[in-house]
């Protein structure tokens, strides 16, 4: 069998059930635990303020949305997966760190009752974007890891060439624009 | 050849990578299975072309084309599960191949190229086969699949 991404886990065992968002990108479906979701928003009914980096040092981050005091860096899911450019409709605002995902749409909710180690195999960036894989109505899917879309480097990054854009936007200074 | 001595002479699986026949070990391969549906997701690993699902085990498929054949292989109708070590632990992954499979005996000679990722010759009926050494041939897949992307990337 393939390693179960938690040793301690065991395959069936209900405590390990876990809560998912299905959600497509690029054509492709991935799985979000829902417990590290704050909120999933449609892009048109999201408000509040976009505002835009002053300097994008990286591709898949150009905005800050700015949601009921509180300010978060938007990453464009295709930009993250070196997808090809898609038609996001979505925003997943992600609990316990300042980062809100463009996806194309939720597929469904689902409850996921196995998380299996990302083969060894794999040897690129996305050991940092999954958690592992899992298996929802036969089809194998990855299982994004929260913290994957912006780690704590890449935040880092963000802040020191925007220094104190995120809090700026979050008090409200910024001109209301839409994205 | 008696009992006793063919037990002694090693055995290899024979496959088909593109045109090109190769062999691997014996040891080296778990089973050969009809093709199983390949499941795909973003990533960045060469050769990695998506997963199988197989007895509730997860194997990586890795295409061999860009090591042995210089390109990408077309769709295969069989899969070889082989053992891999990484990182002190084992992994199966499963190679496309087309055409026959053939479990062979012989003794493997030294190689007649200079291909880094052969490590012996079989001598079939005249047939020179290359034998892989695996994890070379792995990596020498990745090398040259990231040649080819910095060619693309490169170009205007």
């Amino acid at each position: 069998m393939t390693p179960l991404a938690s040793p301690n886990a065991t395959q069936r065992d209900p405590r390990r059930r876990e809560q998912v968002a299905v959600f497509s990108v690029g054509g492709y479906r991935f799985v979000i635990s829902a417990e590290s979701v704050q909120e999933i928003r449609s892009t048109d009914s999201l408000g509040g303020t976009v505002v835009d980096l002053e300097r994008p040092v990286m591709q898949k981050v150009r905005h800050i949305v700015e949601r009921d005091g509180r300010s978060y860096y938007v990453v464009s899911g295709c930009e993250h997966f070196h997808l090809s450019a898609s038609r996001p409709t979505t925003v997943l605002i992600l609990r316990g760190a300042p980062v809100a995902v463009l996806v194309d749409r939720i597929e469904e909710m689902a409850e996921m009752r196995l998380l299996l180690e990302l083969p060894l195999s794999f040897r690129g960036e996305e050991r940092n974007w999954y958690r592992g894989l899992t298996v929802l109505d036969r089809n194998v899917l990855p299982v994004t890891n929260p913290r994957g879309f912006l780690t704590g480097a890449e935040l880092l990054r963000l802040e020191e060439e925007n220094p104190g854009l995120l809090e700026a936007a979050a008090s409200g200074r910024y001109e209301r624009e839409r994205a | 050849m008696s009992a006793e001595h063919s037990s002694l002479v090693p055995s290899f699986v024979v496959f088909q990578v593109g045109t090109r026949r190769v062999a691997l070990p014996r040891d080296a391969v778990a089973e050969l299975i009809a093709s199983p549906v390949l499941f795909k997701f973003p990533h960045t690993t060469p050769l990695v072309t998506g997963v199988a699902l197989r007895r509730g085990r997860i194997l990586p498929v890795l295409d061999l084309g860009p090591a042995v054949m210089g390109t990408a292989s077309v769709a295969a109708r069989f899969f070889l599960v082989v053992e891999r070590r990484i990182e002190n632990r084992s992994e199966r992954c499963a190679i496309p191949v087309h055409g026959e499979c053939e479990l062979v005996a012989g003794i493997m000679i030294p190689p007649a190229g200079t291909e880094e990722f052969v490590s012996g010759c079989l001598d079939l009926n005249g047939e020179l086969i290359n034998v892989l050494d695996l994890e070379k041939a792995i990596a020498a897949g990745v090398r040259r699949d990231e040649a080819s992307v910095a060619t693309e990337e490169a170009l205007p």
